[in-house]
């Protein structure tokens, strides 16, 4: 299962092409984050990720769904659990 | 590509009144999937289930294999089952989802859904079905024999990203 993210840190989960573009199932980042730094944060670490996996793909926060354009308030914290959610293709 | 981190170790499953979800690496059974919505108020027992095909668009699939956010992926699957549940007055739900490496022709998804009579019956088996491709956080991955890999998205079914 997952590790914890060390301190001052939280997890972020990659699924699918999120997986496949940063070569990474999880990594921890720094904490707080505001949601809405969460994709320019990303982009800066893994260039094109944007246009190519994030803004088709959902994102959760301790599994719930949280909407990234509408986040002024939301703040990612030490040791949440934030996860990319391409979209699905089960079945 | 890792081995990604959120397969479950064993069987993972959520149950609640009439309503049994699972996701599981191994081999699915049709029958027990089925045993689980059996009941002697049911008068229809619909079932389906799902195999992997050889082929998208002509192409040969040499492998296919599923991976899933297990605890969201449960939990979006309870939601779903309980809903139709409700819906249409259902005896009982089962949903098993198999995760990893699935050789082609075999289940990778089983839907048995149980109610008194067989409208309610077909009817909320095919809901179950399309809500889960719709919502279900479980992504299939398709490997080409040329060593070329998809990641298949359900919602445009046309084509998947291309990962090399």
């Amino acid at each position: 299962m997952t590790p914890k993210p060390p301190q001052g840190h939280f997890n972020v989960l990659y699924f699918a092409t999120a997986g496949s573009y940063t070569s990474k199932n999880v990594e921890a980042l720094p904490a707080p984050l505001p949601l809405k730094k969460l994709f320019s944060t990303l982009e800066e670490r893994y260039e094109g990720i944007r246009a190519s996996v994030l803004d088709h793909s959902l994102v959760t926060i301790n599994l719930t769904y949280v909407d990234v354009d509408d986040a002024e308030e939301v703040v990612i914290q030490e040791g949440d659990e934030v996860a990319i959610i391409p979209p699905v293709s089960s079945g | 590509m890792a081995t990604p981190t959120s397969e479950p170790q064993d069987d993972s499953s959520l149950s609640q009144e009439g309503c049994y979800v699972a996701l599981t690496n191994s081999p699915l059974t049709i029958q027990s999937v089925t045993d689980r919505v059996r009941s002697p108020q049911a008068g229809a027992i619909v079932i389906f289930a799902g195999t992997t095909r050889d082929t998208f668009e002509h192409k040969p699939v040499a492998q296919l294999s599923y991976t899933a956010y297990t605890p969201l992926a449960l939990q979006t699957m309870l939601t779903i089952a309980t809903t139709l549940h409700s819906e249409h007055s259902l005896h009982g739900i089962a949903m098993v989802h198999r995760l990893g490496a699935v050789p082609v022709g075999e289940e990778s998804i089983v839907i048995a859904v149980s109610a008194a009579h067989r409208q309610a019956a077909w009817r909320a088996g095919e809901a179950a079905l399309e809500a889960c491709k719709a919502r279900v956080e479980v992504w299939k991955r398709e490997e080409f024999g040329d060593g070329e890999g998809v990641w298949r998205a359900n919602r445009d079914g046309v084509r998947g990203e291309r990962v090399g």
